[in-house]
């Protein structure tokens, strides 16, 4: 959350590097992220499903952390 | 509920159109249908689901005010829950103002869900930020004698690490270096950059996105091996 980042040499060069590959943007992943979320908690392969997911919550942790939110809650709610 | 966010809830309800295709109305959930429905209905019926989904946004504000709460002891409780509330608002009208866009991929209420989620994380990312300058230079770069690495890695490190500093140097361009240094070494915030700057989170992600994909070629091309990651060594 609003911490300060890390010094750690690689997870330094990771957040600089970003993910390989390609990746999906931030509108994007926020429309996808309720489905993506629901098949995470189903147990199907969510990152088949929404090919570019994976990859833009590795590189974005704002959109990670509203994911990890919207699965805890839904976890939470049952 | 604060009334005018009821009433510019409601103003753009009457606004919307009915379900946007069949295809999607079809593979709705039962429960999402009678959201839908009541969202899109009049008089009492509407009333209550406006007053029902605020209840749900306000639940997941809280939720997530909770959950960030040890990063935020300088606010109050009430400080946090009018901020919820806020929240809570602000994604109905949101919720509203989409609700063609809905295409039932999710139940209703976990697509209701996203928008407090969203409207809690940014408020509370930008909170203590509020009376903190932004840096848009390089502020620290780690000191690798610190790291506790083993010499070989610490040089392997030190190597890339180089070659990354030259690259942010002489690769990209001045917005991509400031958005690039400010979010990735010196730590600020996406949301609070982008209020700072005017623009949206997806237009820097998307600033940053370009710099890496600058910064991998150029270091690829100085024979450094980076794989998925970003633990590289030369070639």
């Amino acid at each position: 959350m609003t911490e300060p980042p890390s010094t750690n040499v690689e997870e330094l060069l990771q957040r600089l590097l970003g993910p390989a590959g390609p990746e999906l943007g931030c509108e994007q992943c926020f429309e996808q992220l309720d489905r993506y979320v629901e098949l995470e908690l189903a147990g199907v392969d969510a990152d088949a499903a929404i090919p570019g997911m994976r990859a833009h919550l590795h590189g974005c942790p704002a959109c990670d952390e509203e994911r990890a939110s919207l699965r805890a809650l839904l976890s939470r709610a049952g | 509920m604060a009334s005018d966010v009821v009433r510019e809830a409601r103003a753009r309800t009457r606004a919307v159109a009915p379900p946007a295709g069949r295809e999607a109305a079809r593979s709705l959930d039962s429960d999402s249908q009678a959201w839908l429905a009541a969202l899109r209905a009049h008089g009492v019926r509407h009333e209550q689901a406006l007053a029902r989904l605020h209840a749900l946004l306000l639940g997941a504000a809280r939720f997530e005010v909770a959950r960030r709460r040890a990063t935020l002891t300088q606010l109050s409780s009430a400080e946090l829950d009018d901020l919820a509330h806020q929240s809570a608002d602000d994604a109905l009208v949101a919720v509203l103002a989409k609700l063609d866009d809905f295409r039932g991929h999710s139940r209703f209420t976990t697509w209701a869900y996203k928008f407090a989620l969203l409207e809690a994380a940014v408020k509370l990312r930008r909170r203590p930020w509020q009376t903190r300058e932004v840096a848009l230079e390089a502020e620290r770069w780690p000191d690798l004698a610190d790291a506790g690495l083993a010499p070989q890695a610490r040089a392997e490190q030190s190597e890339l690490l180089a070659a990354v500093r030259r690259a942010i140097e002489e690769e990209l361009t001045p917005h991509q270096r400031e958005v690039l240094v400010a979010v990735a070494l010196n730590g600020v915030p996406i949301d609070v950059l982008a209020e700072r700057l005017g623009t949206t989170r997806g237009a820097l992600y998307k600033a940053i996105h370009d710099a890496r994909s600058h910064l991998r070629r150029r270091i690829g091309a100085e024979g450094f091996s980076l794989g998925s990651g970003a633990r590289g060594g030369k070639r």
